[in-house]
C-alpha cells in the first residue's frame, strides 16, 4: 500500500514535469506560428479543431521530425506554409513530451506519444533529408473515414458499357459488398471503365426539416431519397458542370437513400452531400466533395485616378526582376529589368496582389486580365552589327548563352523615371550606349500604348520588339504579332520582321528616335 | 499539478531559488520565458513604448525604416510602397501626417536617407528613389547595383545596411528556400559603392534577419537558425570570413575568390574554425526558445546616454517574441564575442527593422507577422521607444576574463549580496554544427563560479569561474541580487558566447 501510493505520487510527478516540459516547448518553438492556445495565428494553421494532431501519432512525429512543405488543408481551409524542420533539434523525449501535450491540450485528449514511437519513426525515416508533403503523409497516414448520416452502407458492382442508366433489376451484380464506412467512394467498385455501381443506405436525419442534396458524377447516374428519384445527370461527362441541388423535407431518423451510377471511361467520380436545417455547410456523404478552395483574396492593383499602377514582384512568363504597368486605359505592360526588354503587354485587369501580399508569396503572379501577349524572352537590345546585316537572336534549348548576329551589349538596366501620370521611361546603358524606353498610354477608340525609343552614345542598336512570335502583314511601317497585337512605327526608321526567327526589330542609330504605337486589332 | 506549476513559474520570476539542476541545464528553464514576461510588465518604468498610427485603411507590413532630415521618418513595407511620415517624434501621435512616397517596390529591407535621395535595398536591386520635381513623391529611380542572382523564390530576400564611412553599402543575400543556392551570391554578403560596384566580402549565410554596423564601424548581421545554424546568432561580417553555411560557396568561383571552407556537418563551431581561419564564428548566439526564434533588425546604441547607458551595444530585434534584445560586444584575440540580454519586449507585431536616431535617442522600430508567427498578435505594427531617465538595475554588460568573468552593474549593487557566490548560477552548452535544421543543445558544462569581487564603486563584480569552455554559451543567472539603491534587477540572465578566454 505504501509502496504504491509512492510510486504514483513519483509517477504523478513525472507525469507534470513531462506535461511542463512539452508546454515549455510548444510555448517556446510552437506557439508563435500555431497560437499560444493552439488555435494558428495570422494565417497560420490552427492545431484545435485539426484532424492532423490526432490519430496513431506517426503522422505529427514526421512532421516534428522532418517539417511540412508546401499546400496543406487544416480544418477545411488551404495554407501554403513551410513548417520548419525540429528532428535536429528536439530529442526523441522532447518531441514525445511536445505531442503528448499538443494532443492533450488541442486534440481533444488524443492519447500521449512515447518516447520508443518518436524513436522507431526517426529511425524508419533517418534518410529522410527533406520536409514532407501533405499528400505523402495523407497516404501513408490516411484521416479515419468522417462518421456520416449514412448507415449500412452497401454496395453493388456491375459490369458492362452502358450510355444511359440501366435497369439494374435485370442485370446481374459482378460484387456485392458492405461498407463499414459512411462515405461513398468509386474505388470501393475496385474498377477503372465500364462498370456501373449501386449504393444503398440509410440516411439518418437528426431532426424534422428540409435537407438539401448535392449530387454530381462521372460518367452519369441518378439519386433515390425516400424512393423518390429526385436527381439525375445523363450522359458522358465530367463532374462541375452538371450539378444537382435537390430540397427534400425528411423526419427525424432513418430513410432510404440510394445511389446508381454508371462510369463509362476516363475519370470517375461521384459527388454526394447535404445541408440540414441546422448545418451551416455542406456535410459530404462521398470522398469526393467540392474542392475546399483556399479563400482566394483578391488585391487589385490598378491605375487610380488616372495614373499609371506599378508592380514589383514575381511577375509569370518575365524575369525576375520583371517590372509590371498598368495603364489607366486599360493595357498593361511588364518590363524585364534583366532583358532590357518590353516581355509581356495584356488587357483589363493589372495585377491581383492578393497571392504576393499574404503568407508568405512564393511564386510567379500571371497577369489578372486576358490577352497575355509575350513578346520575347531573350535580351532586348544589342549592338548592331553593321547596315544591312541579317539580325538574329537565337537559342536552341541546348545553348546556355544567346547566339547574335547582332553583338551582344553588355548593358545594364539603370532605373526608370516616372512621370506624373505614373508613365515609365525605362533607362539601360552600356559600352558607351544607352537606351531609353517610354510608355505611355494613348487615348481614343482603341486602348494603345505609345513606346519612343532613344538611342544615345557611339555605336547603333538593335531593339528586339518581338521574338519567338509570329509576325504577319510586315511592312516598313507596321506588324501584326500573334495574338492580334499591332505595332505601328509613328515616327523613326523601319521595322525589320525575321520569318525564320519570328523576330521583330528596329535598328536606332546614335541620337535617332523612334515612336512606336501597340494597340490589339 | 496545476500548483506545482505555479510554483516552478514563481520560482522563476524571482530567481530566488534557481531552479536548474547542474546536470540537466536544459530542464528548469521553464522560467525563462515566464520571467521575461514579468519583466516586460516593468518596461514602463524605463522605457516608452508607442504605436505611430500607419496611413489609414493601408496595410503597412513595416519592412525598413529611414530617418529623414526635418524629423521626417520613412517606412517601407513588405508590399513595396514608401510612406513618409512627418510628427513621429510628437507627444501626440494621432497628428502624425503621411505621405506616400514611392508605391510597390520589391520588397525593401533596408532604406537610408543621403543628400536629398532616398535609397533602398530592394530584392532586385539597390535603388535611389528622387523627388527631382518636388511634388512629395518619387519620380527617380536610378538602379545604383543589382548585380546579384534572384530566381524568383520568395526567399532571396536581400537586406541593406545604411552606407559605411565610404559610403558603401552593405547587403546580405538570403539562400534560396533558406536551404539552396539557386542564383549567383546567394548566401553572401556584399558591398555596393556609390558607384555601384559590387563587392563580396564573406560568404556562409543563410537566412539574415538584418544588417548594421557597431560604433567602431564593423559589420554584423543576423542569422536565423536553421541548416548549420544550431541557433540564431549575430554574426560579424570581418572582410573575407566565411560565416558558417557552405552552401553558396559555389559563387566564389564568379569572381576568381578564393573557395570557403566546406566544413564537416556533425562537428562544432570551435573545432571548424580552428581548421579553417577564415571561418568567423558567431559573435554572440541566441539560445533557441530562450533568447529568442528569429533576430532580425540590428542597430547600435551611440545615442550616449539619450537611450539609456548602453552607449555602443546593439538592439537587436526580435521576430517571433515581439522583443528586442540587448548585445555587449568585445574584442578577444580578434574575435567578437559578447553577451545577450532580454531588453524590450511587447511589441504588437514580428519586428523587422530597428532604427535608432543617434542625435535624439528615438528607436523606432517596425515589422509585420505575416508569413511567420510572433507573440505580438497584429499583422504589422511602426513603434517607437524612448529611454524616460530612470536608469533600471541591470547588468550593464558581460566581459570575460582569463579565469572568468566581470559583471558590470548599471547602478552600485548591494555589496554584501554580489559578493556571495550562491547568486550566481552558470551552466554552459553549444550546439552541434551541422547541415540538417538547427541543434539541440549539447556538451552541457557547468562551471562554478567560485568568487564575486565587488569593485570599490560597487559597479562591477568579478567573478572567478571554475570550468571555463572555450566556444561554449554561458550562461549566467543571477540570484537574489539588488542594487544599493534597493531596486531589484530587471533582467536577471545573460547568455555570453566565449569564443576566445582572454590571456588576462
Amino acid at each position: 500500500m505504501r509502496t504504491s501510493s509512492l510510486l504514483a505520487l513519483l509517477a504523478s510527478a513525472v507525469f507534470a514535469t513531462a506535461a511542463e516540459d512539452g508546454a515549455q516547448i510548444y510555448n517556446s518553438l510552437c506557439g508563435a506560428c500555431h497560437g499560444p492556445d493552439g488555435k494558428g495565428l495570422n494565417g497560420l494553421p490552427p492545431l484545435v479543431g485539426s484532424e492532423w494532431p490526432k490519430g496513431a501519432p506517426a503522422r505529427s512525429i514526421k512532421i516534428v521530425l522532418n517539417g511540412l512543405s508546401g499546400p496543406v488543408e487544416v480544418a477545411g481551409k488551404s495554407y501554403a506554409i513551410d513548417m520548419p524542420p525540429q528532428g535536429a533539434v528536439l530529442s526523441d523525449e522532447k518531441i514525445a513530451a511536445v505531442l503528448t501535450y499538443v494532443r492533450k491540450a488541442f486534440a481533444g485528449g488524443a492519447g500521449p506519444v512515447s518516447v520508443d514511437e518518436v524513436k522507431s519513426v526517426r529511425a524508419a525515416t533517418a534518410n529522410r533529408t527533406t520536409p514532407w508533403t501533405a499528400d505523402e503523409l495523407l497516404k501513408a497516414h490516411p484521416f479515419p473515414p468522417p462518421k456520416t448520416a449514412l448507415k449500412n452502407l452497401v454496395g453493388t458492382m456491375y459490369k458492362g458499357e452502358w450510355k444511359t442508366l440501366p435497369d439494374f433489376s435485370t442485370l446481374k451484380p459482378a460484387l456485392m459488398e458492405d461498407f463499414n464506412v459512411g462515405v461513398i467512394d468509386v474505388a470501393q467498385s475496385g474498377q477503372k471503365d465500364a462498370f456501373a455501381m449501386v449504393w444503398t443506405a440509410q440516411f439518418d436525419a437528426p431532426v424534422d426539416g428540409k435537407y438539401n442534396f448535392t449530387f454530381d458524377c462521372d460518367d452519369f447516374g441518378a439519386l433515390y431519397v425516400g424512393g423518390e428519384r429526385i436527381a439525375e445527370i445523363k450522359g458522358i461527362g465530367p463532374v462541375g458542370k452538371r450539378v444537382k441541388e435537390v430540397p427534400v423535407i425528411l423526419k427525424k431518423g432513418l430513410t432510404p437513400i440510394r445511389v446508381e451510377y454508371v462510369e463509362y471511361a476516363g475519370q470517375e467520380v461521384v459527388v454526394l452531400g447535404y445541408k440540414g436545417p441546422k448545418d451551416k455547410e455542406i456535410k459530404w456523404l462521398s470522398k469526393t466533395k467540392a474542392k475546399v478552395v483556399k479563400e482566394k483574396v483578391f488585391i487589385p492593383i490598378e491605375a487610380k485616378d488616372g495614373v499609371a499602377a506599378i508592380y514589383r514582384n514575381f511577375i509569370d512568363k518575365t524575369t525576375p526582376r520583371a517590372i509590371g504597368i498598368g495603364f489607366p486605359n486599360g493595357l498593361n505592360l511588364a518590363y524585364s529589368a534583366d532583358n532590357l526588354a518590353a516581355e509581356l503587354i495584356w488587357t483589363g485587369k493589372f495585377m491581383d496582389g492578393g497571392h504576393h501580399w499574404t503568407d508568405r508569396g512564393a511564386g510567379n503572379e500571371p497577369p489578372a486580365g486576358t490577352n497575355v501577349i509575350k513578346l520575347s524572352d531573350g535580351p532586348g537590345v544589342a549592338l548592331a552589327s553593321g547596315e544591312g546585316a541579317v539580325v538574329r537572336f537565337d537559342r536552341t534549348k541546348d545553348d546556355k548563352e544567346w547566339k547574335f548576329s547582332p553583338v551582344k551589349l553588355a548593358a545594364e538596366f539603370k532605373g526608370y523615371d516616372l512621370d506624373k501620370a505614373g508613365n515609365p521611361t525605362f533607362r539601360s546603358a552600356g559600352e558607351g550606349v544607352s537606351l531609353s524606353d517610354a510608355w505611355t498610354p494613348a487615348a481614343g477608340a482603341q486602348p494603345s500604348l505609345t513606346r519612343t525609343l532613344k538611342a544615345a552614345g557611339d555605336k547603333p542598336l538593335v531593339v528586339v520588339l518581338a521574338r519567338d512570335l509570329a509576325v504577319t502583314g510586315a511592312s516598313d511601317a507596321s506588324a501584326e504579332l500573334a495574338g492580334g497585337l499591332v505595332v505601328r512605327v509613328v515616327s523613326g526608321p523601319a521595322l525589320k520582321s525575321d520569318a525564320a526567327t519570328k523576330t521583330l526589330t528596329l535598328t536606332l542609330r546614335p541620337g535617332e528616335t523612334a515612336v512606336l504605337g501597340y494597340s490589339f486589332r | 499539478m496545476k500548483n506545482l506549476f505555479l510554483l516552478l513559474a514563481a520560482a522563476g520570476l524571482a530567481h530566488a531559488a534557481p531552479a536548474a539542476p547542474a546536470k540537466a541545464p536544459n530542464s528548469g528553464k521553464l522560467a525563462t520565458v515566464d520571467a521575461v514576461r514579468a519583466a516586460e510588465s516593468r518596461q514602463p518604468e524605463f522605457y516608452e513604448r508607442v504605436e505611430i498610427p500607419t496611413p489609414a485603411g493601408e496595410v503597412c507590413e513595416v519592412s525598413s525604416i529611414a530617418l529623414l532630415p526635418g524629423k521626417k521618418v520613412a517606412i517601407g513595407t513588405r508590399r513595396g510602397d514608401v510612406w513618409v511620415a512627418e510628427g513621429a517624434y510628437e507627444a501626440d501621435v494621432s497628428k502624425v501626417k503621411w505621405t506616400k512616397f514611392a508605391s510597390n517596390l520589391h520588397e525593401p529591407l533596408g532604406m537610408f536617407w543621403k543628400d536629398g535621395s532616398l535609397y533602398a535595398t530592394q530584392r532586385p536591386e539597390h535603388t535611389r528613389l528622387t523627388d527631382k520635381d518636388g511634388d512629395g513623391r518619387a519620380d527617380s529611380f536610378d538602379t545604383i547595383c543589382s548585380k546579384w542572382g534572384i530566381s524568383g523564390d520568395y526567399h532571396e530576400y536581400a537586406f541593406g545596411s545604411e552606407p559605411d564611412k565610404n559610403g558603401d553599402v552593405w547587403m546580405v543575400l538570403c539562400l534560396t528556400g533558406s536551404f539552396h543556392a539557386h542564383s549567383p551570391w546567394r548566401g553572401w554578403a556584399a558591398k555596393i559603392t556609390p558607384d555601384g560596384e559590387f563587392i563580396p566580402v564573406a560568404s556562409g549565410i543563410r537566412s539574415p534577419g538584418g544588417i548594421g554596423h557597431n560604433d567602431k564601424g564593423d559589420f554584423f548581421y543576423t542569422d536565423n537558425q536553421g541548416v548549420w545554424n544550431g541557433s540564431s546568432s549575430l554574426k560579424w561580417l570581418r572582410p573575407g570570413s566565411f560565416q558558417g553555411n557552405p552552401t553558396g560557396n559555389k559563387s566564389a568561383a564568379l569572381a576568381n575568390f578564393p573557395a570557403p571552407p566546406e566544413p564537416t556537418s556533425g562537428s562544432r563551431i570551435l573545432a571548424e574554425r580552428l581548421k579553417f581561419p577564415e571561418f568567423v564564428p558567431p559573435a554572440v548566439i541566441f539560445p533557441h526558445g530562450k533568447v529568442g526564434n528569429s533576430p532580425s533588425g540590428v542597430a547600435c546604441d551611440m545615442t550616449k546616454g539619450k537611450f539609456g547607458p548602453w552607449e555602443g551595444q546593439m538592439l537587436v530585434g526580435e521576430q517571433t517574441a515581439s522583443q528586442v534584445q540587448r548585445v555587449n560586444l568585445e574584442q578577444v584575440n580578434g574575435l567578437y564575442q559578447g553577451a545577450v540580454f532580454h531588453f524590450l519586449g511587447g511589441f504588437e507585431a514580428g519586428l523587422i527593422p530597428v532604427r535608432m536616431d543617434q542625435e535624439d535617442g528615438t528607436l523606432f522600430i517596425g515589422g509585420s507577422n505575416r508569413g511567420w508567427g510572433s507573440r505580438g498578435s497584429k499583422t504589422f505594427t511602426f513603434e517607437r521607444v524612448r529611454f524616460k531617465g530612470k536608469v533600471p538595475f541591470e547588468m550593464h554588460d558581460i566581459s570575460a576574463r582569463a579565469d572568468g568573468f566581470e559583471v558590470t552593474f548599471t547602478q552600485p549593487v548591494d555589496a554584501a549580496a554580489a559578493a556571495d557566490v550562491k547568486n550566481y548560477t552558470m551552466d554552459a552548452f553549444t550546439y552541434i554544427y551541422q547541415s540538417s535544421y538547427g541543434s539541440p543543445e549539447v556538451d552541457q558544462a557547468t562551471p562554478t563560479v567560485k568568487s564575486a569581487t565587488v569593485s570599490a564603486d560597487g559597479l562591477k563584480v568579478r567573478l572567478v569561474v571554475d570550468g571555463l569552455v572555450r566556444g561554449h554559451i554561458h550562461h549566467l543567472v543571477l540570484g537574489d541580487i539588488k542594487a544599493k539603491s534597493g531596486d531589484a534587477l530587471w533582467h536577471s540572465e545573460g547568455w555570453y558566447t566565449l569564443n576566445e578566454i582572454p590571456a588576462k
